[in-house]
């Protein structure tokens, strides 16, 4: 393996890893404010992953696509959400279904479960950033987990938010990204969850006097 | 034949599709609608004569992109009867709904009533034609929820809602045992075809063959109405339109005999063993007795119909069953015989019941009550109705010379026949069952001289009544056909007999129209002329001749009949409706008689006056009959689901969170599981 390739493989497992400590570092944050600006700095990172990638391996598309992240996640997203935060007033995680340090730990194995269920198919793969699968699958379920955890809406919306970032370095280390058209189409989707989120959490402030998505259970039959 | 059949399906098509095309004029949709199905029901007709003389069945098919899935049609002479006679109803029936519609029009579309209908009608023609077990589960689906939608026409009222639903649970329920019948036949032949289902050199194993015999029974016996699986049947089948009652009623549980002898004698005919037969025969004894013993209880008209079409369906089993135990033993002319009663009985049934239905369907539409007690004196006012309505009764009751009567008599016989069979055991079954359905016979008679007396004679019980006036032409007609129909299917057996003939031939492998028609015809005699044999024609003479011979020796010996016309002495009294006797009370020896099986409660509650409790200010009087299986088989069942269903529920919490929950933990096992 030549040096650059070697040394290319290095940085997108390092910054895949930072990807997965914002992860960590959403799980253990209570300010909802903190919350959207570590997803802004998870996204950050994985412009750059996309960035490193496209450099690497000539796919010119994928510089497309990191632009369009820095766009949307790092700048157009947080913004909607702090300022639903800001209109709702809430600025805190006060009840949550699992504390911290459960969380943690949760999230803890659930990496140690996702490298558990790729080891048999990294060795198979021949890409560079083939190491990444692991973490960005990782991402994807801790994301999830964060959307069970946290009772807030705005929280959840984070989460969704980070495991569509999972989903996106899984793409990338899976496949060196989608097709072009696809990629627009997930930013697309993401773009209207946001402002879906926005409209969401207003009606339920106006509902229930509060954005527990808890309230939602005497909805049931 | 080919054109005709392409023509019957036109005309349901087009009259299906036309009138929602059409702009709002209720009057142009009613008349588009109905006068297609109309034609649709003369064409069939005359498809059915032409396909139970032809000598091969036509075949066609178009096949599909979908596995299995071959859109087969196959007019042999079973389903060209079957054809015949839900085309003989469907005439009837449109041409009584053009009048009858009225009752809906501006409250409900007509347009989309009458298109619901030829669907309807659509779907059960192609149901007995279907020659795939695919296709025919798509179509026996079609013609279950179009009944549906017809059933729920007045659905902004509750009972009617809840009927609908109630249908509904049964049919789908029935329908899982039908797909389980074909699964069984397609796990052995490893075709959804039913020339593949009739393969002869693939037998099943003994088990699989029965187990197939009984998920048939149950599948198609619900739709039949049997007993025990006939609770839907006096709820749902008043509920829909009278028009469609009397098909619902006279034809399409008619579509589960076709079915079933099909099954049977087709699918798994050759040899069975003696207790399917037996089976058959023990629950239409069954069905037949507790649906009349029912019936008389029932104060509603169409209830009352409702629960005969369980009896009937009893006395179709009778003949069927008899023909099957027959058929085991290789007696097959007598097989033939118990056969071609059950199918004499299946038309004369859609006649006659039909024929009732539409009967209630026109005092409904003059007195809005389906209550027997508040009507009373309808036949002076409904002079054509009334005839009608006792030509049905006539025949349902099978007193000759009607046809209820010929087939009646017919199911008798092959059951008599009986001594022939070698086992003692059977030899004794038989001759109770046709005790059973002579019991049947006279409790009917019973019940439908409280239906018609109550109903058209003495004095009228309500202003309703009293206000009543006789039905527009077009369901007299409506009506008038299915009269004549009655008549002559029973005054004419050698038209039917030879007809039928081509079925059971085809089916049993012999021949019998010419034995059991003697002298030209004149007199029908089963199989041993020795044994019995009677003769319709002159029956029927002989009873008008009797009639007149009377009437003209009351002439000549008796003194000049001279009528006065006086008031009844009422005690003192002035006679008043309030005096007459009532449907309940008609009953009531009945009730005592069967209390065992009725399990009666009454409740009498009286207001006496303040000053003295001799003088009773009010006074009411309430009767009910414990629903039996209702009560022990139903409510049991149900009561489970729910308490199961209430388990259950603990997962439906209605948090976000833990239905993410849900997801994330499947997920993570699934990829674990993956690895």
């Amino acid at each position: 393996m030549p040096v650059s390739t070697h040394l290319g493989s290095q940085l997108v497992d390092l910054c895949s890893v930072l990807l997965l400590l914002c992860c960590f570092a959403i799980v253990a944050q209570r300010r909802l404010s903190a919350c959207v600006d570590l997803f802004a700095l998870q996204s950050v990172f994985l412009a750059a992953t996309a960035a490193l990638v496209a450099f690497l391996t000539g796919h010119r598309h994928i510089y497309f696509a990191a632009a369009l992240t820095i766009v949307i996640k790092v700048i157009v997203l947080p913004r909607i959400l702090r300022k639903v935060i800001e209109r709702l007033n809430v600025s805190r995680e006060l009840v949550m279904n699992v504390n911290v340090p459960a969380g943690l730990l949760i999230c803890g194995a659930l990496v140690i479960v996702s490298f558990f269920i790729t080891q048999p198919i990294i060795p198979l793969g021949y890409l560079l950033t083939r190491d990444s699968l692991a973490i960005a699958l990782a991402i994807v379920l801790i994301g999830f987990f964060t959307m069970i955890a946290r009772k807030k809406a705005v929280t959840q919306m984070v989460g969704f938010l980070v495991m569509e970032n999972g989903v996106f370095l899984g793409a990338t280390a899976a496949a060196y990204g989608m097709p072009l058209i696809v990629e627009l189409g997930v930013f697309f989707d993401v773009l209207v969850a946001g402002l879906i989120v926005g409209i969401y959490t207003h009606r339920l402030q106006d509902a229930f006097d509060s954005v527990d998505t808890s309230t939602l259970t005497v909805l049931k039959e | 034949m080919t054109t005709l059949l392409t023509v019957l399906l036109a005309c349901y098509l087009f009259g299906g599709l036309a009138p929602l095309c059409l702009p709002r004029r209720s009057n142009l949709q009613n008349l588009l609608a109905h006068g297609c199905a109309a034609a649709g029901g003369v064409v069939g007709l005359a498809l059915g004569v032409v396909g139970l003389l032809a000598a091969d069945p036509l075949t066609g098919s178009l096949s599909s992109n979908i596995p299995y899935l071959v859109f087969a049609l196959r007019l042999d002479a079973l389903a060209a009867f079957f054809v015949l006679t839900i085309s003989l109803v469907g005439l009837a029936a449109s041409i009584y709904a053009l009048g009858y519609m009225a009752e809906f029009s501006g409250r409900l579309s007509l347009a989309a009533i009458g298109s619901l209908l030829n669907g309807f009608l659509l779907s059960m023609t192609l149901v007995v034609l279907a020659d795939n077990g695919f296709f025919f589960l798509i179509l026996w689906e079609m013609m279950s929820l179009l009944s549906y939608a017809l059933v729920v026409t007045e659905y902004e009222q509750p009972g009617v809602r809840e009927a609908g639903l109630f249908y509904l649970i049964m049919t789908h329920v029935g329908t899982a045992f039908i797909i389980l019948t074909f699964l069984i036949l397609f796990q052995e032949t490893g075709s959804f075809s039913f020339e593949g289902f009739r393969h002869p050199d693939q037998r099943l194993p003994e088990g699989l063959r029965s187990l197939a015999f009984f998920t048939a029974l149950v599948g198609f016996g619900a739709k039949a109405g049997i007993v025990p699986l006939h609770v839907w049947l006096p709820y749902a089948h008043p509920a829909a339109p009278s028009h469609v009652s009397a098909l619902m009623s006279g034809v399409m549980i008619k579509t589960a005999v076709y079915a079933l002898i099909r099954v049977y004698f087709d699918f798994l005919g050759g040899q069975f063993p003696w207790w399917w037969g037996f089976t058959i025969l023990v629950v239409g004894s069954v069905s037949a007795l507790l649906g009349v013993m029912y019936a008389l209880m029932e104060h509603d008209l169409k209830s009352l119909l409702a629960f005969h079409s369980v009896e009937n369906i009893g006395i179709i089993l009778l003949g069927i069953g008899a023909g099957m135990i027959f058929h085991t033993y290789g007696l097959h002319e007598l097989a033939a015989l118990g056969l071609l009663a059950g199918l004499y009985h299946t038309i004369n049934h859609a006649a006659f019941k039909a024929l009732l239905f539409m009967g209630a369907g026109s005092v409904l539409f003059v007195t809005h009550t389906r209550n027997i007690e508040e009507y009373g004196g309808l036949l002076r006012r409904m002079p054509w109705t009334g005839a009608c309505f006792l030509i049905g009764a006539w025949s349902i009751a099978a007193l000759p010379p009607t046809n209820g009567f010929v087939s009646e008599w017919l199911v008798f016989q092959s059951l008599f026949l009986s001594f022939q069979l070698p086992t003692l055991f059977l030899k004794l079954m038989l001759p109770i069952a046709a005790a059973m359905l002579a019991l049947t016979g006279a409790l009917a008679l019973a019940c439908f001289a409280k239906a018609f007396g109550m109903s058209f004679l003495a004095q009228p019980r309500s202003t309703h009544a009293r206000h009543a006036r006789e039905v527009p032409m077009s369901m007299r007609i409506g009506m008038g056909l299915l009269a004549g129909a009655c008549v002559l299917l029973g005054l004419a057996p050698m038209l039917v007999v030879p007809l039928l003939d081509r079925i059971t031939g085809s089916l049993t492998g012999v021949a019998i129209g010419a034995k059991v028609l003697a002298l030209d015809g004149w007199v029908v005699a089963p199989v041993t002329v020795e044994f019995s044999s009677i003769s319709m024609p002159v029956l029927a003479a002989l009873l008008v001749g009797v009639g007149l011979l009377g009437l003209l020796l009351a002439r000549m010996i008796g003194k000049p009949l001279r009528m006065r016309y006086y008031k009844t002495w009422g005690c003192g009294l002035n006679l008043t409706p309030r005096m007459e006797y009532t449907a309940t009370g008609f009953v009531q020896p009945i009730k005592r008689v069967f209390g065992t099986i009725y399990r009666p409660t009454v409740k009498l509650e009286t207001e006496f006056l303040e000053q003295s409790k001799y003088f009773i200010k009010h006074q009411r009087f309430e009767f009910h009959i414990e629903p039996l299986f209702e009560k022990y088989l139903y409510k049991p069942v149900v009561a489970f689901l729910l308490a199961m269903a209430d388990r259950l529920r603990i997962i439906q919490a209605g948090s976000l969170h833990l239905y993410l929950a849900y997801i994330f933990v499947t997920l993570v096992l699934l990829l674990l599981w993956a690895v």
